[in-house]
C-alpha cells in the first residue's frame, strides 16, 4: 500500500527554485532513501511532506486523502513524524520529560510520570542502552539529543517517518542501534524516509531510493529488483560523466608558502587540519554542507579562543586566538551570513567601509572623515559598487553590492589571505561573476592569496588552484589542478572510497 | 530500565543549594543578634514580617520560571489592597466576603492582562509589566487617592486569629502560636503543589526553557504564560488580604518596595532569570534570606544612612554567589561544542 505520494511538488523561495517538480512514493512497512547533493531539494520536499512549508505547485497525497497542511501540528496528528535538527528539545527539562513533551498522559488530573517514564526508556534505552534519564537534555552529547528527538518522534506512533540526516551526529554503535529500530519499525508496518550524505548507509539500510538533482528526483531504485549500483547512483547525483565545459580560469600557484597551518584543532568541530597556502593561490574547500568549511573559516580569521594551532604566515609564527591578531598579519575574513557577521545593516555604507581602517590603524585621535571618505569614493569605484550614495544604509543594497562592501572593508589594508566563506551565495549570476573576475584580478596583480569555501560546487571547480574536500572536521583529500572535476568531489565528499 | 542512583553530589551541586546554605547563615546570624529570637512570640512577629515578602516572591518565581517577570507585582498588590477597602463597609460583615471575591476576580484579571500582553501581544515582558504596572497604580488611586477606606471587623483573622476569640475560644489558642500568615503560605505552597503535578506545571518549565521547543512539541505557549501570570497574581492577592487584614486600610503605594525585592529574592533562591530553571519552594527561601538580611542590619545597629547601602550590598553578593554557583556547577557539565 502506498502510504505516501508527492507527484511534481515545486516550491520556490523568493526567487531562488528549492523544487521544480519533485515525485516521490513510499510504501508501507519501506524504507526510502533520499539521495542528492546540496540543495538538490531532498530536505525541502521532506519538511513540506511534514507540513513545515507549503508547497506552490504538486499534489501530496497521504493514506490516500489529499493533504494540505498549515502547519506541523497537524501533520504530526495525521501519524508524521519527523526528526531533523534539535529542533523541540527544552534543555532543562530531562530526557524522559522531552520524549513525552506535548504528548504527556494523566491519571485523573494529574500527569503520569510513572507510565511516562517507563515509555521513555522503553524506546531510548534500544539505541542507548546506559542512558539515564534522569539527566537534564543540556547534559548531553549532540549524539545523544538526536537519539532523544529520534526517540520522540518515534514514541508517537508515526505511520510515516521522516529521518532527516538523523546519523550525522551519532557514532557507529548508535547508528548500528538506529537501524535495528528503524527494521523494526518498518516491519510493524511503518514507512521510513531516510536521508543520509553518507553514501553506503542508505545501500545498506533502504529498500528503495530516490535520488535528487536540482529540485527533481532524477532516477530511483528499487532494491529488491535493482543491483546496489554505486557508479550508477553517483551518475544520478552529479548528473554527468564528464565536464561539462566550464572554462577554468586559474592561474598557475606561484611563490613560497605564506600560510602554513599545521595541526588545527577545535573539540570535535575541526579535527587535527594540516595544509599550506601558497602566494597567489586560490585553494578551495569543499565537501558535503556542515562539514565543518565555515568553521575552519572563523578559526583562520581568528574567531575561537580556545583554538590549538601551529600557524606561520610567510614564515612568522603566530597566534590565531583572536581576529584583531589575524588582521593585523593580513589575514582578512569575508563571512558566510553577511547580514549578521559581515556587516551592520543599518549604518551607511561609508560607515561599513571604513570601520576596520579605524580600528587597525591606531594612527590618529580624532578620525580624519575628510580623508577616508574619498578613499572610499575610490573602494567603491574600483568594485563597481551600485548604489545611491555613501550615505545610503547597506541594508537596502542588492545581495551583490552588500558583499562588494564587505569585500571593500578589507581593500586599503594589506591583504595576504582573503578568507572567503560562500562568498557568492544568494547573489545572482551577474554579480557573481563580478565579484569573481575582481577577486582573481587582486590575486593575479597583487599575489595575494585566498581560501576559498563554495557550496556550489561549479564554483569551486571553476576558480580553484587546489581543493580541499572536508569530512566531519577533517580534511579528507586534496585535489590538484587536473582533478578537480565534479564526479572527484562527489566521490571524495561522500566518501564512496569507506565501505 | 536502569536509572543512576540520585548522589549527594548532585545535590550539591544544584544553586539552591548554596541558597540553603546563605539561608542557615542568616539564620544563624539573627539568632546570635535578636535576643528573644525563639520566643514564640518574637518568631509569630518574624513570620508575619516576612510573609507579605514571600508570597509576592512565591507568585513571581513562577512567572521567571515561564519565561516572563512581572514589574506590576507590588502596584497589583497595592491596588488589591484598595479594592477589598472599597468595598467593604465597618458595619456590613457580609461586605468582607463580597470584598474578598471581588478582588479575587481583579486579580484574575491582573494575570489575564499581563499574560495577554507577554504571551499574545509578543511584548517584552519587561516592558509590558512595566506598562501595567501603571495602569493598577492609576485604578488604585482612582479608589483610594489617600490611604484609607474601610474594613470589617472580621478582617483581622488574616493577621492575627485573636479577632475571632470572641467567636470561639479555639482561635484564641490558636492566636498564641499559630499566625494567619503562615497558613497563607501554605496555602500558596498546595497552589503551587497541586499546579507542578499538572501537564500546564510542565509546560511552564518547558515554555521558559525554550518556547520554540514548546511550540514545535504542540504546546500553547501563551495559555500557559497566561495562566503562570494568573496563579502570580493569585500569590499577590493572599499578600493583599494579609495587608488589609493587618492595617484595615488600602494604600495605593504600600506595595512598591516589593516588586524589586521580590525579583531579587527569587535569584538568590535560584531561579534564573531566564526561566525554565528554578524550585519556587527554594525562592521562598530566597525571600527569608532577603528578610534575614534586614533583620541583620537592624539588629547590628548599622546607622539608618547606611541600612540601604549595605542592604543592598548584601543582596549583590548573594545573588553573584548563587549565579557563580550556578556556572560552576554547569561548566563541569556541559558539553562543549568547540
Amino acid at each position: 500500500m502506498n502510504i505516501l505520494e508527492a507527484k511534481n511538488v515545486k516550491k520556490n523561495f523568493g526567487g531562488v527554485v528549492a523544487l521544480s517538480g519533485a515525485s516521490l512514493t513510499c510504501r508501507e512497512g519501506r524504507i526510502t532513501g533520499l539521495l542528492g547533493a546540496n540543495g538538490s531539494g531532498k530536505s525541502t520536499l521532506s519538511k513540506i511532506i511534514a507540513g513545515v512549508y507549503a508547497p506552490d505547485a504538486g499534489e501530496i497525497t497521504y493514506l490516500g486523502k489529499k493533504i494540505h497542511y498549515k502547519n506541523p501540528h497537524e501533520a504530526k496528528q495525521q501519524g508524521i513524524g519527523m526528526v531533523y535538527q534539535n529542533l523541540s528539545l527544552v534543555p532543562e527539562l530531562t530526557v524522559w520529560q522531552n520524549i513525552v513533551l506535548g504528548d504527556e498522559k494523566n491519571t485523573g488530573y494529574f500527569l503520569d510520570d510513572e507510565s511516562a517514564r517507563e515509555r521513555s526508556a522503553d524506546i531510548v534505552h534500544k539505541l542507548l542502552p546506559n542512558i539515564d534519564i534522569e539527566k537534564k537534555v543540556f547534559e548531553l552529547t549532540p549524539g545523544e539529543m538526536q537519539v532523544v528527538e529520534i526517540t520522540k518522534a518515534v514514541s508517537r506512533k508515526p505511520k510515516l517517518l521522516i529521518l532527516d540526516e538523523p546519523t550525522a551526529a551519532l557514532e557507529k554503535a548508535q547508528v548500528t542501534s538506529l537501524f535495528k529500530l528503524m527494521k523494526e519499525l518498518a516491519s510493524s508496518g511503518v514507512a521510513i524516509i531516510f536521508t543520509s550524505h553518507r553514501l553506503w548507509e542508505v545501500v545498506e539500510i533502504c529498500h528503495d531510493l530516490t535520488i535528487f538533482r536540482n529540485g527533481q528526483n532524477v532516477g530511483s531504485m528499487d532494491f529488491d529488483k535493482d543491483e546496489k549500483d554505486v557508479k550508477k547512483i553517483i551518475f544520478y547525483i552529479t548528473g554527468s560523466q564528464s565536464e561539462t565545459g566550464i572554462a577554468k580560469t586559474c592561474i598557475e600557484a606561484c611563490g613560497e608558502t605564506r600560510l602554513s597551518i599545521e595541526n588545527l584543532s577545535l573539540g570535535t568541530m575541526l579535527r587535527n587540519i594540516s595544509f599550506d597556502l601558497k602566494q597567489g593561490e586560490i585553494l578551495g574547500v569543499g565537501g558535503l554542507a556542515g562539514q565543518g568549511q565555515q568553521e575552519l573559516m572563523l578559526a583562520l580569521a581568528g574567531n575561537f579562543a580556545k583554538i590549538a594551532c601551529d600557524a606561520k604566515i610567510d614564515g612568522k609564527p603566530i597566534k590565531l586566538t583572536r581576529p584583531s591578531n589575524a588582521i593585523r598579519n593580513g589575514i582578512v575574513l569575508v563571512p558566510g551570513d553577511r547580514e549578521t557577521e559581515g556587516l551592520f545593516s543599518k549604518h551607511s555604507v561609508f560607515s561599513n567601509l571604513i570601520l576596520p581602517k579605524i580600528g587597525i590603524e591606531k594612527k590618529s585621535f580624532i578620525v580624519p572623515y575628510r580623508k577616508l571618505k574619498k578613499e572610499c569614493e575610490q573602494i567603491a569605484n574600483i568594485l563597481a559598487l551600485k548604489a545611491a550614495s555613501l550615505d545610503v544604509p547597506v541594508s537596502t543594497l542588492s545581495g551583490g553590492n552588500q558583499q562588494k562592501v564587505v569585500i571593500g572593508k578589507w581593500l586599503g589594508l594589506e591583504t595576504k589571505v582573503l578568507l572567503l566563506s560562500d562568498p557568492a551565495k544568494g547573489i545572482d549570476i551577474g554579480a557573481k561573476a563580478d565579484l569573481y573576475s575582481y577577486i582573481v584580478n587582486q590575486v593575479r596583480s597583487t599575489g595575494m592569496s585566498v581560501i576559498l569555501y563554495a557550496s556550489d560546487t561549479k564554483e569551486l571547480i571553476e576558480y580553484c588552484d587546489r581543493l580541499l574536500i572536508m569530512y566531519e572536521g577533517s580534511i579528507v583529500a586534496t585535489l590538484d589542478t587536473e582533478e578537480i572535476t565534479e564526479e572527484n568531489i562527489i566521490r571524495a565528499s561522500m566518501r564512496v572510497e569507506e565501505k | 530500565m536502569k536509572t543512576e542512583k540520585r548522589t549527594l553530589r548532585d545535590f550539591t551541586s544544584k544553586p539552591e543549594f548554596s541558597s540553603l546554605l546563605i539561608l542557615l547563615m542568616m539564620f544563624a546570624l539573627t539568632a546570635i543578634l535578636q535576643k528573644n529570637f525563639f520566643e514564640i512570640k518574637s518568631i509569630m512577629r518574624n513570620v508575619n514580617a516576612f510573609a507579605p515578602l514571600i508570597l509576592v516572591t512565591m507568585g513571581q518565581a513562577v512567572v521567571i520560571i515561564s519565561g516572563g517577570i512581572d514589574l506590576s507585582s507590588g502596584t497589583a498588590l497595592s491596588l488589591l489592597t484598595c479594592v477589598l477597602t472599597s468595598i467593604m463597609r465597618k458595619n456590613d460583615p457580609m461586605t468582607g466576603l463580597y470584598g474578598i471575591i471581588i478582588a479575587f476576580v481583579v486579580a484574575l484579571l491582573i494575570g489575564l492582562i499581563n499574560g495577554f500582553g507577554i504571551g499574545y501581544l509578543r511584548i517584552p515582558p519587561v516592558i509590558s509589566t512595566f506598562a501595567t504596572s501603571f495602569i493598577w497604580l492609576g485604578i488604585a488611586l482612582f479608589l483610594r487617592p489617600t490611604p484609607g477606606g474601610e474594613s470589617v471587623s472580621w478582617f483581622g483573622v488574616f493577621y492575627n486569629f485573636d479577632t475571632l476569640k470572641d467567636a470561639s475560644g479555639f482561635f484564641g489558642t490558636l492566636s498564641g502560636f499559630l499566625p494567619p500568615s503562615l497558613l497563607l503560605i501554605i496555602i500558596g505552597c498546595i497552589l503551587w503543589y497541586v499546579l507542578s503535578k499538572t501537564k500546564t506545571g510542565r509546560y511552564i518549565y518547558a515554555v521558559g526553557g525554550n518556547s520554540e521547543s514548546a511550540y514545535e512539541s504542540g504546546i500553547n505557549t501563551a495559555k500557559t504564560q497566561i495562566v503562570a501570570c494568573m496563579i502570580n497574581s493569585i500569590f499577590i492577592f493572599l499578600a493583599a488580604l494579609f495587608f488589609v487584614g493587618q492595617t484595615g486600610s488600602g494604600d495605593a503605594r504600600m506595595g512598591d518596595p516589593l516588586t524589586l525585592r521580590s525579583i531579587a529574592a527569587a535569584v538568590v533562591g535560584g531561579i534564573a532569570l531566564s526561566g525554565g530553571r528554578g524550585n519556587v519552594y527554594f525562592a521562598l527561601v530566597g525571600a527569608l534570606i532577603l528578610s534575614f538580611v534586614n533583620k541583620i542590619i537592624f539588629f547590628a545597629n548599622i546607622p539608618y544612612a547606611y541600612q540601604t547601602l549595605v542592604g543592598g550590598a548584601i543582596v549583590i553578593v548573594a545573588i553573584a554567589g548563587s549565579q557563580a554557583y550556578i556556572s560552576y556547577s554547569t561548566k563541569t557539565k556541559e558539553i562543549k561544542i568547540g
